[in-house]
């Protein structure tokens, strides 16, 4: 028979365990891709792998001599930041109005146009687009990357609006506040850190989406994700410049996911009411 | 300042009415407290008054307004919320403001209000601080002055005292009556709490299911029960109750049929129904110095008070509880006789509970 602290032990050794393989499964692209970016061209693809070699960011140089790179990354801002923005404008009032009214259905169907595929909205957007003469410009884009962006910004903030205790919401009205006032003065405050999270997912989730980017932009517009897809040429594949493009589209999101670390921690409504 | 009035108000949850059919008036200075069962409506009828609940029928009036439909915003009522309901980014200072704020008024003015309501409730030291850095008694206090500094026609209280420590709670419940005595408003306080409804209360409103069952001074509620709901809400412990009959010329209880020792013009009522409920506060029964002249009961517990004594015992087939002086010193599996004092007992209609005439 095993007494409780020797399960315990065993428990705590295996989800440690379990921890580390996750980890070695997600980080083990990612290391590859930035190993790989690093490595001298002729090493890259060598077989078996290298682990071993001396680091180089001549595949970084040949990025930005062969390819309008920096263009690229100025459109994915523009689209991201702007899409961003309008999840946000749209999808504060949205997940306020939700947890005020209790009415969910909204919430469920901007979930059901986030959870259907994108080709589904691709086609009537692009005949749609098309017909106005916007394909290629960047409010197409930003309009259609709103329907990741505001989906998240809902289901991010709905239950942070749903944390703050309801008198706190009827003690602003007995005090004179109109609903709008309540949301800009009482709830906006008390989700600084939900509204963060969701600014950056959106942030996230808007910069990595390929489909949209790929059919809706033209060589003005393109997107980053869209113009590492064209990287890849038929047989000539420049496999370190492609990884050096990765990881250089991999950087922002990454180091927005390290700073929502800092926001997650809340504690803001502390205080609010008994305890 | 304002009296408050609601008439033929109905409130329903679907097809479930909280409130059947109420009526009452609140005078103008007025402090009210709605007392009664967790369930009972108090709660509702407070945050209809507030403006925070719909109503399903009827008319509320502050004042000469009918506020039906109005918003809370609108109704210049003020409300101190059970969880205190503080705003937590803000300052103390900032929560007493805002309102003030809110409505325009000059930032001397709100200066002058705010330092004024937080010297009244000795909260100074506090106005920089933030919510979570105030004890339960302080945030309570915060949220007392939130509702001064407005200087509103009504205060609402929805059990504020209801989450501070026994000490506390005694100390704020004395701190909110003297307050209420120096702003001459309109005050309306929802406990379920009865010590709290005695001790605060011009009027109290024992409801029960929506309904009222007795509106009344605290000294009436307690000596004059409307009904055997009311006598046993109020008070602690609870009145006792026993099944009894009017058997030749004597009251008997139903179980048993020992003869209870009431003097004649008690049992009038009991004589015209034939059979009813008699009720007895545990600290109206009385030590019969002659055994002959009481009931004889067999101390089952005893629970020490410092200041008086209580005794559990069974009497005609009931749990009882009787208030004693410390100085008898009973005993568990003492025999007693124990008689109600004259003058001091109730009779309640064993149907409706209604009390008999």
């Amino acid at each position: 028979m095993t007494d409780a602290p020797t399960t315990d032990r065993w428990i705590r050794h295996l989800n440690l365990l379990q921890l580390v393989l996750a980890g070695i499964i997600i980080m083990t692209p990612t290391v590859w891709m930035v190993l790989s970016s690093l490595k001298p061209s002729f090493e890259v693809t060598a077989y078996p792998p290298t682990l071993v070699f001396s680091p180089t960011l001549e595949n970084y140089v040949e990025l930005m001599k062969t390819t309008p790179f920096v263009s690229y990354a100025v459109n994915s801002l523009i689209v991201t930041i702007g899409s961003t923005s309008l999840g946000l404008l749209f999808g504060i009032p949205a997940a306020f109005a939700v947890s005020w009214t209790r009415i969910s259905w909204p919430a469920i169907l901007t979930l059901a146009a986030r959870m259907a595929p994108g080709t589904l909205f691709l086609l009537p957007w692009y005949v749609m687009f098309r017909q106005v003469g916007m394909i290629g410009s960047y409010t197409a884009l930003i309009l259609s990357h709103a329907v990741i962006t505001l989906p998240i910004v809902i289901w991010v903030l709905m239950p942070s609006f749903d944390g703050i205790p309801r008198s706190v919401f009827e003690a602003a009205q007995v005090d004179g506040c109109s609903v709008t006032r309540i949301l800009w003065r009482i709830a906006l405050p008390l989700v600084g850190s939900g509204v963060a999270v969701a600014a950056i997912l959106a942030f996230v989730f808007s910069w990595n989406y390929f489909l949209f980017a790929l059919v809706l932009s033209n060589g003005d517009s393109k997107t980053l994700i869209a113009a590492a897809f064209n990287f890849i040429g038929e047989g000539s594949t420049q496999w370190g410049a492609l990884m050096a493009a990765a990881t250089l589209i991999a950087l922002p999101p990454l180091i927005l996911a390290a700073l929502v670390q800092r926001w997650l921690v809340s504690g803001l409504t502390l205080g609010a009411v008994k305890g | 300042m304002a009296s408050i009035s609601i008439r033929n108000l109905i409130k329903r949850y679907g097809t479930f009415a909280v409130i059947p059919d109420l009526n009452l008036e609140i005078a103008d200075h007025e402090f009210v407290v709605f007392v009664g069962p967790s369930g009972c409506g108090k709660s509702t009828l407070l945050r209809i008054i507030a403006g925070l609940e719909p109503i399903t029928a009827g008319e509320v009036y502050i004042g000469d307004k009918r506020v039906n439909g109005i918003p809370a915003a609108q109704r210049d009522i003020a409300m101190v919320f059970q969880d205190y309901a503080l705003y937590p980014h803000m300052r103390v200072y900032e929560n007493m403001s805002f309102a003030l704020e809110l409505r325009g008024t000059p930032k001397a003015e709100i200066d002058a209000r705010v330092k004024r309501a937080a010297t009244l409730l000795h909260i100074e030291p506090y106005l920089d601080r933030k919510p979570k850095e105030l004890s339960g008694g302080q945030r309570q206090r915060v949220a007392m002055g939130r509702a001064i500094v407005r200087n509103p026609k009504a205060f609402l209280f929805d059990e504020p005292l209801s989450n501070l420590d026994a000490k506390l709670r005694g100390q704020v419940r004395a701190e909110i009556k003297a307050l209420s005595q120096e702003l001459k408003t309109t005050m309306v306080f929802v406990t379920h709490d009865q010590i709290e409804a005695m001790t605060m209360a011009d009027r109290i409103v024992v409801l029960q299911s929506g309904t009222v069952q007795q509106y009344d001074t605290p000294e009436a509620v307690y000596e004059r029960p409307a009904n055997q709901f009311v006598a046993g809400f109020i008070g602690s412990p609870a009145m006792n109750f026993f099944p009894v009959e009017w058997r030749g010329e004597d009251v008997v209880f139903s179980q048993g049929g020992a003869t209870v020792p009431l003097p004649k013009e008690s049992c009038a009522p009991l004589r015209r129904a034939g059979k009813g409920v008699l009720g007895i506060r545990p600290e109206h029964f009385a030590v019969a110095p002659d055994p002959a002249d009481g009931t004889a009961v067999t101390i089952k517990l005893v629970e020490p008070l410092g200041s008086d004594t209580l005794i559990h015992f069974d009497l005609a087939g009931a749990s009882a509880i009787a208030r004693v002086d410390p100085s008898l010193r009973p005993k568990v599996g003492d025999l007693l006789s124990l008689r109600p004092q004259p003058g001091k007992t109730h009779l309640f209609d064993s149907s409706d509970g209604q009390v008999l005439q």
